[in-house]
């Protein structure tokens, strides 16, 4: 018996595998919440509940919008062989952009424009460095954006505890609040800055035509899936990783302009900042399968995991850590089932 | 027909028997862990459920500072009536809440902004700090003790002052030694700067972190420690000298039942802020409940001998003395009397008054006997 | 001076243990971003069962839940050939969550009878010893290598890929096993849920900065061991914000990867085997 690729699997192999993976990862998720007390059935209507009311999908637009605008990059870096895995510290930089730009320059219509330019460079910058390190001294870029991200850690923590630490925070960790000038529009009465959000869906479109659609998109995709050709048809590499290095970084750096502008309106503990939207956002672009037009779809899909799992946290008084259950969980049926629809078992040798 | 009559009539019952209830819910910045600032405020929360039989309570763990006014959407809905919010953090979402939820009692932890239907509450351990500030001095050898602190925010940099106020009452040529670890919970950075401090010759040690790690540690090398939050004696039981308790129970309960009786309303939080300390009972010293000194080092204590006003007293009388004065309804004395001055030599707080509450919440300002790095300290 | 070489090495110990187990993992070409989540897990595991049958039994528990999750993600890395990448950080959130949700229990107790840092101290670094020569020396390494580098290579000697990649997992996810038992056993005898606090992470940087060689993770541990410590012991003493010490281990890393030039990865390092192609 072995396994070998199924090159054209059968639609019916494929809905089958997905229902037999899920299937079986509810299973798991149920004796879990069985043995916690928790009826199933009741947990997985909380879960979903999040896509039934207004409020609910409020959180999942909320969540989505990061994972949109990193996932799409992340989506792109990863096709080309470029392993940021820093998009967390990049997102950091994104926000002490923007913070700059909110408080110690002159507020006028030009402010978030500027925002969104200065925190989407800086992430970018930081991002490049890592591209640049890999590029001229052959440094692991999954190792530099990795330890990058407790440089950005620190960065911000020394800003919030020194330099920028607000009159008005009372001694605490924040800046001072960003002036009205400074702050996204949301949608009444929720927490999602939509234009973060639209900013969001087009950078991932603007993205897939670029990979598929122009000669920039060759190169990268020719360097990624075979660097010995790129090699080969002269193109520069360190050249393209810099830059693939520069758009995948300044987009997590918009998506932390968004969250200081959108939602804290002021810097604070980076652990407060981000969530963990860098690490999820790995998720999303995996998912994507290389294609960031695609992370429409999967960074919406995280959201629910998200949202769904703060819901059923709040409903059970559940530990937080059901948020990482469940999604650990749903993600590897994701995966098995993708892997599992493109084989099959072969009974003989 | 009739089993159906009465099945409903049950349900209404049970129905109008929980709306007697009043659910009271909890938002928790943390998880509720083993030893910290959460899990004290989850023991607070069973204890008042215990004490209060008209009580129903909700929490929901670890919900970062962004999240709150989507979580207080979500507990208004499912029927909280009162919400406590145990985070400075939550401040700008709580009042943001707050108007949107006229009908709705708030109360923020640590908060210094109310409403109408917002009150703020804090427990604080400074008083306690400077008594295990005197116990220290007393047992340092090396005229070194060790602070192990999260982060530098006034609540933190008010402890760590009272505590070498009280140290160098004992010993006034000790020093406070302080290392920042940047975090509130970060076993590996507690242990790592607990062994930094002994290798530079701490030998007494009191903290601010999550976890009984500083003391676990400490008590390897042979060094004394204080507890911090919960009862933490078990883990070391020969080196935990004393330490600071929270009794969360005591706040939520008084406010519970004023709720209950129609003390606070919706309409009336504007001034209602509890600042409690041990007068109030919402502190203890201690190792463990009800012992103020573990009576292994109550005999060093009695013998170590303090300076008050021109006379030798042994520092245990001091600490007990003080302790009783703190309790009464009109405390007598307060460690942050003036006059005190900073590291620096800057009057801080004038002769003859006590540091208002203002002062308190605000400062920024390190003691005399503390060394070390001090981030946002007035120039 | 010594006190500084003893922290290197003690805190070293743990990063070094799930480096071997990460290192392991890779050599045969499968990534492992689980560690995390298996070093959790292990420790949880450990001091349950140190706290009912006593220590040793302890760390053989989190020896064997190691081997179990490293074989658990074989099922998804190796067999079903699933993405290495997003299988490994699916299970570093199942093992932190599983443990924290399994591990409410535990929290609050002192551990009655903790191990000494030293015996784990001295059982890495010959562990590290013996990995480099299982590597070197024998011909289960040699195929280990070249599941690694050249797999098709292995599956025409007859040799089962799959096989080596699982023996890899399993092995290393013991290594994984017993660094949390170290963490919740000896270095803080006590669980607390979210104990591991980023040391697999670190972990899986190490493999990369000691470029898969077992001598050299040795090294790269106590290096950031030691790194970890004076950023604490220099604190205060120099007029720096203690921020740009804390920060110092990472950038260092940085520097000496960038000055110690390109190290090569397995070659089939992430990609599933498929035969035929």
């Amino acid at each position: 018996m072995r396994v070998e690729v199924d090159p054209a699997p059968r639609p019916l192999k494929v809905v089958g595998a997905y229902a037999l993976f899920v299937g079986l990862a509810l299973v798991a998720l149920g004796l879990l919440f069985r043995a916690y007390g928790v009826a199933p059935l009741e947990a997985y209507r909380v879960f979903l509940s999040v896509l039934g009311d207004p409020l609910g999908l409020a959180e999942v637009a909320r969540r989505a919008i990061p994972l949109l605008l990193i996932g799409s990059g992340l989506a792109l870096a990863f096709r080309v062989g470029f392993f940021n895995i820093g998009a967390e510290g990049q997102l950091l930089l994104g926000a002490v952009g923007a913070t700059y730009a909110a408080l110690f320059l002159p507020p006028g219509p030009w402010t978030l424009p500027l925002m969104f330019l200065l925190g989407g460079g800086l992430g970018g910058v930081w991002a490049g460095l890592a591209a640049w390190l890999r590029a001229r001294f052959g440094a692991s870029e999954i190792l530099v954006t990795l330890m990058q991200n407790y440089l950005a850690y620190y960065l911000v923590v020394y800003l919030v505890a020194g330099p920028w630490k607000g009159r008005t925070a009372f001694g605490f960790l924040y800046t001072d609040p960003f002036p009205e000038a400074a702050r996204l529009p949301v949608l009444p009465g929720t927490l999602v800055h939509w234009p973060t959000l639209l900013l969001g869906a087009v950078a991932a479109l603007v993205l897939h035509v670029l990979l598929f659609r122009t000669p920039w998109g060759f190169e990268w995709r020719v360097l990624g899936e075979n660097p010995l050709a790129a090699w080969y048809l002269g193109l520069d590499a360190g050249r393209l990783l810099l830059r693939v290095g520069l758009v995948s970084g300044a987009l997590a750096g918009l998506a932390g302009v968004g969250e200081v502008a959108g939602i804290h309106h002021k810097l604070l503990e980076p652990a407060q900042v981000s969530l963990g939207y860098g690490f999820t956002a790995i998720l999303v672009a995996w998912l994507a399968r290389g294609g960031p037009g695609y992370v429409l779809l999967t960074a919406p899909l995280l959201g629910v995991v998200l949202a769904g799992g703060d819901a059923l946290k709040l409903a059970f008084s559940m530990p937080f850590r059901v948020v990482d259950v469940t999604s650990g969980l749903l993600l590897l049926a994701l995966i098995g089932a993708e892997a599992a629809s493109r084989h099959r078992l072969v009974w003989r040798r | 027909m009739r089993r159906l009559v009465l099945g409903v009539l049950a349900a209404l019952g049970l129905a109008l028997g929980q709306g007697d209830k009043l659910k009271a819910c909890f938002i928790y910045v943390g998880p509720v862990g083993d030893a910290g600032w959460t899990y004290a405020h989850d023991v607070g929360r069973k204890k008042a459920e215990a004490a209060l039989p008209w009580l129903e309570t909700r929490y929901v763990e670890s919900v970062p500072e962004a999240q709150v006014v989507p979580v207080i959407d979500r507990f208004v809905r499912e029927g909280c009536r009162v919400i406590f919010a145990t985070s400075f953090g939550y401040m700008d979402g709580v009042l943001e809440a707050a108007k949107k939820y006229p009908d709705v009692l708030f109360a923020h932890a640590t908060g210094i902004k109310r409403a109408p239907n917002v009150a703020t509450y804090m427990a604080d351990f400074y008083q306690v700090y400077y008594l295990n500030g005197l116990a220290a001095g007393a047992l340092t050898k090396t005229g070194k003790v060790g602070y192990v602190a999260a982060f530098p925010i006034p609540e933190v940099k008010r402890h760590i002052n009272a505590f070498a106020l009280g140290v160098r009452a004992v010993r006034p040529d000790a020093q406070v030694l302080v290392r920042w670890i940047n975090a509130w919970y970060d076993p590996a950075k507690a242990r790592e700067a607990t062994e930094a401090l002994l290798a530079q010759g701490a030998d007494v040690f009191a903290f601010t972190e999550d976890t009984p790690t500083v003391i676990q540690t400490a008590a390897r090398k042979g060094a004394y420690s204080f507890g911090h939050y919960t009862p933490m004696l078990k883990f070391a039981p020969d080196h935990v000298v004393s330490g600071q308790i929270v009794h969360w129970e005591v706040i939520y309960i008084d406010f519970l039942k004023k709720v209950k009786e129609g003390v606070y309303t919706p309409k009336n939080l504007q001034n209602v802020d509890y600042f409690w300390l041990l007068q109030h009972g919402a502190v203890e010293v201690g190792a463990d409940y009800g012992v103020p000194i573990n009576p292994k080092h109550v005999p060093l204590l009695k013998a170590a001998q303090m300076t008050v006003e021109g006379k030798k007293v042994p520092v245990y009388d001091r600490i007990m003395s003080l302790l009783e004065a703190m309790r009464r309804p009109n405390p007598t004395f307060d460690p942050f009397t003036g006059p005190i001055k900073d590291r620096k030599g800057v009057v801080r707080i004038p002769a003859g008054r006590k540091a208002t509450l203002n002062e308190l919440l605000t400062m920024e300002w390190a003691a005399p006997g503390v060394v070390g790095d001090w981030p946002g300290e007035p120039r | 001076m010594e006190e500084a070489l003893l922290r290197a090495v003690l805190f070293g110990t743990p990063i070094l243990l799930a480096g071997l187990g990460a290192l392991l993992a890779e050599r045969s070409g499968v990534v492992n971003l689980g560690v995390e989540g298996m070093m959790a897990l292990a420790a949880l595991t450990a001091f349950a069962a140190a706290q009912a049958y006593g220590p040793l039994p302890g760390v053989l528990a989190a020896l064997g839940v190691g081997m179990l999750s490293g074989l658990f993600l074989g099922l998804f890395a190796v067999t079903l050939r699933a993405n290495q990448f997003v299988a490994g950080l699916a299970v570093a959130a199942l093992g932190l969550g599983a443990s924290g949700l399994l591990g409410k229990r535990y929290e609050g107790l002192p551990l009655a009878h903790p191990l000494p840092e030293g015996g784990f101290a001295l059982v890495g670094a010959v562990l590290a010893l013996l990995v480099h020569l299982f590597l070197t020396r024998t011909r289960t390494g040699l195929f280990l290598r070249s599941a690694g580098e050249n797999p098709k290579a292995v599956d025409l000697f007859g040799v089962s890929v799959d096989g080596v990649r699982y023996l890899a997992l399993g092995l290393g996810g013991g290594l994984i096993g017993l660094a949390g038992a170290y963490l919740s056993l000896a270095y803080r005898p006590s669980w607390t849920d979210g104990m591991t606090a980023g040391l697999g992470w670190v972990a899986i940087a190490l493999v990369i900065l000691a470029a898969w060689h077992p001598l050299r993770a040795l090294l790269g541990a106590y290096f950031f061991g030691l790194l970890f410590f004076l950023q604490f012991r220099l604190q205060g003493s120099v007029p720096i914000p203690s921020e740009a010490f804390a920060a110092m281990p990472y950038l260092l890393v940085i520097l000496v990867l960038a000055l110690s030039g390109r190290s090569r990865a397995p070659k089939a390092l992430g990609q599933p085997f498929e035969r035929g192609r």
